[in-house]
């Protein structure tokens, strides 16, 4: 795996700060996670700025992650949109 | 009735087909996602009429606009599913007479077997169920969320309990108490902030008209609906509904859960997020539409035509129903149709009119009892909510 990639998936997978993991609620192919919780990200395929965007403010019943870094959100969003083949 | 009334065949065939390359010509923004991918139902809703409905994602599938049929109700088979969340097993409709409810902000708060509701007085409301987002696709900004055009609505019957009789039962509820909130029964993992849960409030008020239901449309609630137990607020759009819900409460305060605070807010089109001092999605606003005919119906014959659509007024009843052939330069008054069911029901229109050779823009407008007309333009918003525009809901048609 492309070593860029690697932080996004490890927070992914495992949360940071005070962030649950994405994987308990969003199935990922490519992190392994079968989420049912929130929408399927190999069928939604949100491209880069949505992530970052939902990440810090939230969408329906998903909480804003205010904890994360600038760093770890756009690490998320890079991993996610790259693994997902979104349109950056 | 002239045999050109019939409805148009090649509109019927395309009611069960699907993918046909008109229909996808039918579906605007749509179109290019699915062409790449029509998404099968999910296991819970796989009792849907597969060749009537639009799935968007397993939690968001909506009825096709040609599809919503001549009646007044709306059968289970055809109605939207919107959950905010992934729903729970169906392991919790085995025994459904077992689900508990707990009542609080009562001076006598208890929990309630479904058993125990179904001993009580009931009543049936028959209603517009509509998703706060129906319509969002018709938006310019293109918000983000569902791109709901008109089929994330529906019109059907709830029996249950009157969340009053339950009060009154218990007490009367706490003094001061100004918000009715429902908790959904959706599993949270450990780990997620408590937030995440689905709860919503609404203003005290709507107890009055508030049930506790069991059946949709004098059959149990399947699980894509709200099975064995849901909260039913008539007159506000459907996140209002909670659907497994498991506590009733009389509260001070709004639920500080994510969807109350941080979405389904009437935010400026341009705000980062959503502002909880913004005005929460409550009420539905009158609004109508056209559903036949429609431009997916191919060229339609110069002469007589009936359009036929739906009305509604959300808390009120509906006056009258104005169409337009013009785009909204003339309009005349539609008749309605079929049976009234009360104020939260929706009513049948129909007006025949004469067209001519060319194009036309079709349109509809609700006028309620209290004289609310529905208006020509949205309401810009941040998500796309509550769009009632009669001109994003015209149809263009043309006659040859």
């Amino acid at each position: 795996a492309d070593p860029a990639l690697m932080e996004g998936r490890q927070i992914f997978n495992s949360g940071a700060a005070s962030a649950p993991a994405c994987a308990l609620c969003h199935t990922l192919k490519d992190a392994g996670s079968a989420g049912q919780i929130g929408p399927n990200l190999d069928e939604l395929k949100p491209d880069t700025a949505r992530i970052a965007r939902v990440i810090r403010s939230g969408m329906g019943p998903m909480p804003a992650f205010t904890a994360l870094t600038d760093d770890q959100v756009a690490a998320l969003a890079r991993y996610v949109s790259t693994v997902t083949q979104a349109k950056p | 009735m002239p045999p050109h009334f019939a409805v148009n065949p090649v509109r019927r065939a395309l009611l069960g087909a699907s993918a046909s390359a008109a229909a996808m010509a039918s579906l605007g923004p749509w179109r290019s996602a699915l062409a790449q991918q029509v998404r099968p139902l999910p296991a819970f809703a796989a009792w849907k009429d597969a060749g009537a409905m639009i799935v968007h994602s397993p939690n968001t599938i909506e009825l096709r606009r040609g599809a919503m049929g001549d009646g007044v109700i709306t059968p289970a088979k055809h109605l939207y599913v919107r959950n905010n969340i992934a729903p729970p097993s169906a392991d919790i409709l085995n025994d459904r007479d077992a689900w508990e409810v707990q009542i609080d902000g009562v001076r006598r708060p208890r929990a309630f077997k479904l058993a125990d509701l179904k001993k009580m007085p009931t009543e049936t409301v028959t209603m517009v169920l509509q998703c706060s987002g129906n319509g969002r696709g018709m938006f310019p900004s293109k918000p983000s969320g569902t791109p709901w055009q008109v089929g994330a609505a529906g019109c059907v019957m709830w029996t249950g309990v009157p969340v009053r009789e339950l009060v009154h039962e218990l007490g009367g509820m706490e003094v001061g108490a100004k918000f009715l909130t429902g908790t959904g029964g959706e599993v949270i993992p450990a780990g997620l902030d408590p937030k995440t849960r689905i709860e919503r409030s609404v203003p005290v008020a709507a107890m009055e008209d508030a049930l506790l239901a069991w059946e949709l449309n004098g059959q149990p609630i399947p699980l894509a609906h709200g099975g064995p137990l849901r909260l039913i607020v008539p007159g506000f759009t459907g996140v209002n509904s909670i659907k497994y819900v498991k506590r009733v409460g009389f509260t001070h305060a709004e639920s500080d859960s994510s969807i109350q605070q941080a979405d389904y807010r009437m935010s400026a089109p341009d705000a980062k997020t959503m502002n909880p001092a913004d005005p929460s999605v409550w009420q539905m606003p009158p609004k109508s539409w056209i559903n036949s005919p429609l431009p997916e119906g191919g060229t339609l014959r110069a002469g007589a035509a009936v359009i036929k659509g739906v009305a509604f007024g959300g808390t009120n009843a509906v006056k009258q129903v104005e169409v337009s052939t013009d785009g909204g330069a003339t309009w005349k008054v539609a008749a309605l149709v079929g049976p009234d069911l009360g104020r939260f029901a929706w009513r049948e229109f129909a007006a025949t009119v004469d067209l001519t050779s060319g194009s036309h823009q079709l349109a509809s407008r609700v006028t309620d009892v209290k004289g609310r007309t529905q208006p020509e333009t949205r309401i810009e918003n941040k998500a796309g909510y509550l769009n009632t525009s009669w001109r994003d809901h015209a149809v263009t048609v043309s006659v040859a």
